[in-house]
């Protein structure tokens, strides 16, 4: 097992080499005020030894047999902390994307057999079903809507992956998952590592069948009280394993696209002191300054077909500070649990009413919609739909060069889906803030995978060129919460108005009038043939 | 034939000759068409009908030569997304549909003042005034503009009722002069029955493009050779009183033999070999997706969103009981297991058994309003698109309506027809826009009493129809 532990503070921010002392077997971290990434790195055997990072067999056999790619993304719901925040918008940490739990899996060879031929039964469903199995054991049981990849997740075209996502708040159930089955009940730095999750803002995990890797990480933006305070203790002579440190600041390299960092690395139980370094590299990622911020909202009343409202500061619909050369627009990823969706055919994939139908984009200030995937059915209610929800990848409309608007809202329209009956009469659904964020073109030579932070496969990156650099707009800070609750009438069933009512409400009007109305033709009937007799009397004479 | 009855030519002053309705009712389309076009230009807020982007996305998917279904709640026969094919030429000619279902309108109407005026032995002044209710209506020439095709059903009807009438009034003709019957018997027999060989090929259409004229299938064929019926009852009833015992079996099995008239026989097998040739036709280019999205959806359809329908909100609450995923909902289960699935027996059993067997000999067109206003206020799903189903019968009921006669009773039928609409509306928009939860009892109550005062109106259409002659 391999961890990596990154401090990274601002330049400016005060540095005491006390607060990290190293000797042979531990560094000794002291009220470190800084932002924390930490990275684990666990080979998976394919059989025999659990020892190897304390992975259980039903753990491990899930990944040996049934993944040839897996990634989770984590992040917080929480919004009093933000990225940009402590480091001035520098920040290798700069990607986002929209709290709760996202899942992007291809399944391994084992589970694609069959795959060639586009036929479903030669999966095994216990392997369909294995990542969801595994999904509510780690994580717990608000991933309990996930049946299988091929009934619960959704497929981008673009990547070809399976794609989950659960309203996930809280690290909770991993947290507890780590303590229980992984640390033992001796481990009390493992069970501490797991306690600190609780107040991370994101978590990482990824695992691919080529390296045998799993790779967990976990960022905070900023430390607990007073500061970090722990110890990194060396790993224990002869294993494998290995506990490397860094110490670092960023700063604004000359060239925009890079990141020049420095500060002091080392690895505990190899180096005697932490060495000094600076290094640079191109980022994928950039936060903007902390003006450039966004918030969302629902604006009241919001019936049955929502609009959310993206509303963005002045600052982050400035350009940002790419080569002048390149291209770049503001977009929003969106992602949409099942019970609210928005019209693909509305907001115009597929085929657009001419030139017409740019106005009502226009007056939404969308461009254009780039991608959507998953469930977009317009009219099945909530209960029939199986697939977790859909990702919508949005290019919007920034004002115009000589407009000075005060704010500028970006307006989605969306619909609800009928959701089940409720005492109340209403339900609250959760819907997470989209990310928001600018894609700017970036020459060939631009080298991003050397960066020892670089963070792919976040569901929205993968739908743009691979020389695409990105700057987040932060969430603002000013609401508490990352995740809009919205209002969904539904039926109401308590006291009189039950479905027996209704049902005996609809039977006896169906009745009384099929009642009438065949009353009411009887009495024709009558009347044709009392009319009859004279009629034919008539006619025989 | 008609001219034969076209009466007096003292209508000239009148506003409600050809010279003025005719274009009048253009203009209205046109005006509307263009008004829709500068409002689908210049405003986000659409003039045109979500149904019609459906038909013109599904259109450019054939001209790409994929499926029409490649469109999502594409519904439809694929041949009105042939038809419209034009509409993916670009620029103006994306009106096209607009504009095919604004002309079927009017030929639609035009047809009317002809029956009027034919069949009802009207003036022209007259007729036009009658077939304005159609050919003047907002309603109409709004939901044709915004792209609706139910003006096409319409149209459909309307030459069923037409043909049919056609070959009743040639019978009646036949009939009080039975010289000339004898004359010209060979030819006008083969006319005859080619016009309703006609009529059964509009009904295999018209079952094919939306199912529901299925039921004026059964008038099409009560009507049909009344004339016979008529003439042989009364001889039956005279026979009967000579050698009863002896012939009462005879009569029974000739009673058979003269409910399957030629024409009858001529009119199911023409009206069947329609149908089942567009659906094997559609089948072989479409396949199963054809099936599915054209019938098999709507058999199976249960509208979850709220609708008109008295039966909505029973849906939506079984519905919601019957998906398992739910636990806390077991209670619910019902005192009457799945009742929306009894739904279609008083449905059918109205719309087409009981209505047609006692109007349809009186009055075709009769019959078949009762027939379509029964079908659609005790469907599952209703929408107001569905209201153009039966106003199309309405200038050829009018005329012996007591909602006519009597004006109070008349005015009084349309504005709770209105009001209970518009009670529901409400309840609608409280819920749709303002999310307040009125599912119950405002939006269900809504339901049932706009369910009521369709049940009166049916009630008075049917005595009005029932008082006729015949």
């Amino acid at each position: 097992m391999k961890r990596r532990t990154t401090y990274l503070q601002h330049p400016s921010a005060p540095f005491d080499p006390n607060q990290a002392r190293l000797s042979r077997s531990v560094l000794e971290i002291r009220d470190l005020k800084s932002a924390k990434e930490e990275r684990f790195t666990v080979p998976v055997a394919s059989s025999g030894s659990s020892s190897e990072g304390g992975l259980d067999d039903e753990i491990r056999d899930f990944l040996v047999n049934n993944v040839q790619r897996l990634d989770v993304r984590w992040a917080t719901s929480s919004a009093d902390a933000d990225v940009g925040d402590e480091l001035d918008g520098v920040t290798p940490f700069a990607s986002r994307v929209s709290s709760g739990l996202h899942v992007y899996l291809t399944p391994g060879s084992k589970g694609l057999e069959g795959q060639g031929d586009g036929e479903l039964h030669h999966h095994n469903d216990d392997d369909k079903e294995a990542v969801c199995r595994v999904l509510r054991r780690v994580f717990g049981q608000e991933v309990h809507r996930c049946l299988d990849y091929e009934k619960s997740f959704t497929r981008s075209d673009v990547t070809a992956a399976y794609q989950y996502y659960a309203p996930v708040e809280s690290l909770d159930g991993l947290a507890t998952f780590i303590q229980e089955t992984v640390c033992g009940l001796t481990d009390a730095e493992c069970r501490r590592h797991a306690r600190e999750l609780l107040s991370a803002d994101s978590f990482d995990l990824s695992y691919d069948s080529s390296s045998r890797n799993l790779v967990m990480s976990a960022f905070w933006s900023e430390a607990p009280g007073p500061g970090w305070t722990e110890d990194l203790r060396a790993p224990a002579a002869g294993s494998a394993d290995k506990m490397e440190v860094g110490l670092l600041g960023a700063e604004r390299a000359a060239d925009p696209l890079e990141i020049k960092m420095g500060g002091l690395l080392g690895v505990v139980g190899e180096d005697e002191k932490l060495k000094p370094t600076l290094f640079s590299f191109a980022s994928r990622h950039h936060a903007l300054p902390r003006e450039a911020f966004f918030s969302v909202a629902f604006p009241p009343p919001t019936g049955l077909h929502p609009t959310m409202t993206i509303s963005l500061s002045s600052a982050a619909w400035q350009r940002p500070p790419a080569s002048p050369d390149a291209t770049c627009a503001l977009h929003t990823y969106l992602t949409l649990p099942s019970h609210i969706f928005g019209d693909k055919y509305q907001l115009g994939t597929e085929y657009q009413l001419g030139t017409e139908d740019q106005l009502f984009l226009d007056s939404h200030h969308l461009v254009k919609l780039q991608s959507v995937t998953g469930e977009t059915d317009l009219e099945a209610p909530d209960w029939a739909v199986s697939q977790w929800g859909s990702n919508w990848l949005f290019e919007v409309a920034t004002p115009a060069a000589n407009q000075h608007p005060e704010e500028w809202n970006v307006t989605i329209p969306l619909h609800l889906r009928y959701l089940h009956p409720s005492q109340s009469g209403y339900q609250s659904v959760a819907v997470p803030w989209p990310v928001v964020f600018w894609a700017c073109t970036a020459s060939e030579e631009v080298k991003m995978h050397f960066n020892p932070f670089d963070r792919l496969n976040l569901g929205w990156e993968a739908l743009f060129a691979p020389q695409t650099v990105f700057y987040q707009v932060h969430p603002s800070t000013a609401q508490k919460r990352l995740v809009e609750e919205v209002q969904v009438p539904v039926m109401k069933e308590n006291g009189l108005f039950s479905s027996t009512t209704i049902e005996l409400g609809t039977v006896i009007a169906i009745i009384l009038g099929s009642l009438w109305v065949l009353w009411k033709l009887g009495a024709v009937m009558r009347g044709s043939a009392a009319r009859r007799r004279p009629d034919t009397q008539k006619k025989t004479q | 034939m008609s001219k034969a009855i076209t009466s007096s030519s003292t209508s000239t002053s009148s506003f409600f000759t050809p010279h003025k309705i005719y274009p009048l009712a253009l203009l209205l389309r046109l005006v509307l068409l263009l008004y829709g076009t500068y409002q689908d230009s210049h405003s986000p807020l659409k003039y045109t009908d979500i149904d019609y982007l459906v038909f013109t996305d599904a259109a450019r998917f054939v001209a790409e030569g994929s499926s029409p279904y490649e469109r999502a709640t594409y519904r439809y026969t694929p041949l009105l997304s042939w038809a419209l094919l034009p509409t993916t030429y670009g620029a103006v000619w994306f009106s096209f549909g607009k504009v095919l279902f604004a002309l079927s309108d009017i030929v639609a109407g035009w047809l009317l003042a002809r029956m009027l005026r034919g069949y009802y032995g009207m003036n022209e002044s007259r007729a036009l005034r009658y077939a304005s209710v159609w050919l003047l209506n907002p309603m109409v020439a709004n939901i044709s503009t915004r792209g609706s095709s139910e003006g096409v059903l319409g149209l459909i009807s309307c030459l069923l009722v037409y043909l049919v009438l056609g070959v009743d009034a040639a019978d009646a003709a036949a009939a009080s002069s039975p010289q000339a019957k004898r004359g010209g018997q060979g030819k006008g027999q083969t006319q005859r029955l080619t016009q309703v060989v006609a009529a059964g090929i509009v009904l295999g259409v018209g079952v094919h493009v939306k199912i529901y004229p299925f039921v004026y299938g059964v008038s099409v064929l009560v009507f049909l050779d009344r004339q016979h019926a008529h003439a042989h009852k009364t001889q039956a009833g005279e026979a009967k009183n000579q050698q009863q015992q002896q012939q009462q079996q005879q009569h029974k099995q000739q009673f058979i033999y003269q409910l399957l008239t030629p024409a009858r026989l001529l009119f199911t097998l023409a009206a069947l070999l329609t149908f089942a040739t567009l659906n094997a036709l559609m089948y072989h280019q479409y396949g199963w997706e054809f099936l599915h999205h054209t019938f098999l959806h709507h058999l199976t359809r249960v509208d979850h969103r709220h609708n008109f329908s008295v039966y909505a909100s029973l849906l939506y609450d079984s519905a919601a009981a019957s998906a398992s995923s739910f636990p806390g909902n077991a209670q619910a289960a019902g005192i009457i297991p799945s009742i929306e699935r009894w739904a279609f027996l008083p449905q059918l059993g109205l719309a087409l058994v009981a209505i047609p067997l006692t109007l349809a000999r009186k009055s075709l067109p009769g019959a078949m309003l009762a027939q379509t206003f029964a079908f659609v206020a005790w469907n599952k799903v209703c929408t107001s698109q569905y209201f153009l189903w039966y106003l199309i019968f309405l200038p050829l009921y009018l005329p012996d309506s007591s909602f006519r006669q009597n004006p109070r009773l008349g005015v009084g039928a349309l504005v709770a027809w209105v009001v209970a609409q518009a009670l529901w509306l409400q309840q609608a928009y409280n819920l749709e826009f303002l999310a307040l939860s009125t599912f119950v009892p405002g939006l269900f109550v809504a339901s049932v009493g706009f369910f009521a005062v369709n049940v009166w109106i049916l009630g008075v259409i049917i005595q009005d129809i029932g008082s006729l002659d015949w």
